[in-house]
């Protein structure tokens, strides 16, 4: 990607909004964009499989979960840096889902979505009662870990940054993908995908590894959060509501899109901060919220990035 | 008639009149007290008492004039947002708690899981945080220097039920279900461990789904292992699904003790079902502790009836416990500096109404409870009603144990 891209300079946008907390030291701002991160790893790696694919995966937080259990447990029994366990548990949590993937996606539809919720339930309740990950309570993490970092204080600005560097590879990925043959390859599948497998695409090949693709980052996202952390429990590894809190921000931004995922993302979990911590609004939040999605699928369907493409067609060129 | 644009300007300050989070107490000598509380999610439930406890303390204590630290009374303000009861922004909110809304002293979430990942916050910024409602004892192991344990830990739940069962019958075959969660498989694991150091005989071991309704056949496999005792349990529903169905299928046990789910008011409901049945519990109304510090049982139960119209349950004691502790290391102290009340806390050795509170101060399990222990209430009928009695510890009974079941 050269500087003559717009998405370049979006990118570098986006990274130096995330670098504020660094540069002034804030670490209220720093808490509130980590979050803001996390979740766009997760839309923009989502977006990869609903956007581009049209296969809605009701549980990509497997990869967040599995991928903060393998990075937890090899930094605490391995004794592993955390950039190597975070960067073991994405190669490990991408060929997991490259072999589920070349199962799973032989179904369609409701289907393909119903085996999702059951791949989530299947592995929480096989961490539940896994000993060496600590089974149903877990795996908790000792201080001594961070002082490996300098200490809780620098540890997680260290994580912080890794979290920002993985947001960008996230975005980085979403945009080469889309502009890539196996993009169209996959967006090929989303359209038809008889017609596609008659046209030539391997659909269950490229299925699969679009599949794989959106799980290692997400995997990476989860080690570095959970160690953050300090704890990891399998119901908080697995959570479907963030599963589904996900695909909502996913139609919030706009699927499909790659800056719509990230700028889906970011605003949901800003407007969630703000509501949960006001005074007045805190204790109907959720109605707030769900009644501003509803408004916003009822009124922008294309997300918020359909309705600036549809208000400004030019904007498609420069906000991808 | 007003420009439209000044409607937009008086709607965004109204906006921000109405975001901007505003202190109920002016700024001056105020202890600052910060905490997420799961006013939505799976937690709610359990987490109302602890906050009811909390607010009863501070309410007390402001109309008595304060904590009193040196020269100086602080009248106490809680600061507290809804942790959703999900971690995601446990460490985003106590980051505020400690930064914005200048927090001096932290109490934990509800949940150990919530209070592990707190601490890391409360570490980083060397931050005293009094933990209430988290009784894994993993939580204490991890290094940290300024969290300090109310609750007897998971590890010492059903100790005291295999040792009041011991008294009645040495030889009990103890037949042990609980739920297949975090807490209910702490608490077996150690309870496994304590029930072979004291030579009592578990004859059935085995976790069942937390959402089970139908406890048929585990019921069939505990009669067909001839045990004559049952405990375990997990959380309300199932373990209140587990006693009546125990009762519906007349299994032959001389004595049940499950966890939580008895503790409860609502249990009475089950009516003979309920009957007999004990349950660990962190404190009881009915104790007969006498404190140091602090109001008594009783004086500490009238005042939470009166407050909020219902029984205070353990949940409730171990919140204002929590805010008593806090109280008694500061006001010993003389200042709210973190090292001199975390250093005050290592020498707490008091019982308050709550029991006898000590905590570990060595590094590998600092802050962990040392001094309370937990109480066994059984449900007893008299004159044909319900009563919860405290039928252990022995120093604090209010009955003796009613053995057989039925």
């Amino acid at each position: 990607m050269s500087p003559k891209k717009p998405f370049f300079w979006v990118l570098v946008a986006v990274i130096a909004v995330f670098l504020v907390p660094v540069l002034t030291n804030n670490v209220s701002l720093r808490e509130s964009l980590l979050l803001a991160a996390i979740y766009i790893i997760l839309t923009s790696n989502l977006n990869l499989m609903i956007g581009f694919t049209g296969y809605v995966n009701f549980g990509n937080i497997v990869f967040f979960g599995l991928g903060g259990y393998i990075g937890l447990y090899l930094v605490t029994a391995g004794g592993l840096p955390l950039v190597a366990a975070a960067a073991l548990a994405g190669a490990a949590v991408g060929a997991i889902a490259l072999v589920l993937g070349l199962g799973i996606l032989r179904l369609r539809g409701a289907y393909f979505a119903l085996a999702t919720i059951g791949i989530v339930e299947a592995i929480q309740a096989f961490v539940a009662n896994f000993e060496p990950w600590g089974g149903a309570t877990g795996l908790y993490l000792s201080f001594q870990a961070y002082q490996a970092l300098g200490g809780p204080r620098e540890a997680l600005w260290t994580v912080y940054l890794l979290l920002v560097a993985v947001m960008g590879l996230s975005l980085f990925l979403c945009y080469a993908v889309k502009n890539s043959r196996f993009g169209l390859a996959l967006f090929a599948i989303r359209e038809d995908e008889d017609t596609a497998a008659v046209l030539g695409v391997r659909t269950p090949l490229y299925k699969a590894t679009a599949y794989s693709l959106s799980g290692i980052l997400p995997a990476m996202a989860g080690a570095l959060f959970f160690f953050k952390q300090g704890v990891i429990q399998p119901e908080q590894a697995f959570d479907l509501t963030l599963s589904t809190e996900a695909i909502v921000m996913l139609m919030l931004g706009g699927q499909g899109t790659v800056t719509g995922a990230a700028l889906g993302a970011f605003l949901y979990e800003q407007f969630r901060g703000i509501l949960l911590t006001s005074t007045v609004f805190s204790s109907f939040q959720l109605v707030i919220a769900g009644a501003l999605l509803l408004v916003t699928v009822l009124f922008m369907p294309g997300g918020l990035m359909g309705w600036l493409h549809r208000r400004w067609p030019r904007l498609r060129k420069v906000l991808e | 008639m007003i420009k439209p644009h000044r409607w937009i300007i008086a709607g965004v300050m109204a906006a921000v009149w109405l975001v901007v989070p505003v202190s109920p107490v002016a700024a001056a000598d105020v202890l600052t007290i910060g905490f997420t509380n799961s006013e939505t999610g799976a937690l709610n439930v359990d987490s109302i008492g602890q906050l009811n406890g909390f607010k009863l303390w501070r309410d007390q204590v402001n109309a008595n004039g304060g904590v009193h630290a040196g020269s100086k009374s602080y009248q106490v303000n809680l600061v507290t947002y809804d942790d959703q009861s999900k971690p995601d922004r446990v460490q985003q909110l106590y980051g505020r708690l400690i930064l914005q809304d200048n927090a001096d002293f932290l109490f934990s979430p509800y949940s150990s899981g919530l209070t592990a990942t707190a601490a890391i916050i409360s570490e980083q910024y060397g931050k005293i945080m009094i933990t209430t409602g988290a009784s894994e004892d993993k939580t204490y192991q991890l290094g940290n220097k300024y969290l300090y344990e109310m609750y007897t830990p998971a590890s010492a739940y059903l100790t005291g039920a295999l040792d009041a069962l011991k008294t009645v019958n040495p030889k009990a075959r103890i037949a042990m279900a609980y739920a297949d969660d975090a807490f209910a498989k702490a608490v077996a694991t150690a309870t496994r461990v304590y029930a072979k150091a004291i030579g009592m005989d578990l004859v059935f071991d085995e976790a069942y789904a937390p959402n089970t309704t139908d406890f048929g056949p585990l019921i069939n496999k505990i009669i067909s292992a001839k045990a004559d005792a049952l405990i375990g349990g997990g959380h309300y529903a199932d373990g209140a699904t587990l006693a009546r169905q125990v009762y519906d299928h007349k299994a032959p046990l001389d004595f049940v003790s499950l966890l939580v789910a008895p503790d409860s008011p609502k249990f009475a409901t089950l009516g003979e079902a309920a009957t007999n049945v004990t349950a660990p519990s962190q404190w009881a109304p009915q104790a007969t502790f006498k404190p140091d510090f602090g109001p008594d049982p009783k004086a500490f139960g009238d005042a939470y009836r009166t407050a909020y119209g219902s029984e205070p349950s353990y949940h409730a004691a171990g919140g204002y416990a929590a805010g008593l502790i806090l109280q008694h290391a500061i006001e010993q102290a003389g200042t709210l500096d973190q090292d001199q009340v975390a250093a005050k806390l290592d020498q707490t050795n008091i019982e308050i109404f709550y029991g006898h509170v000590q905590f570990f101060t060595d590094p590998g399990r600092h802050g962990l409870q040392a001094g309370h222990s937990m109480v066994i209430v059984q449900w007893q009928k008299k004159g044909g009603q319900l009563v919860k009695e405290v039928i252990w510890p022995k120093a604090g009974a209010t009955a003796p144990l009613a053995y057989p079941l039925r």
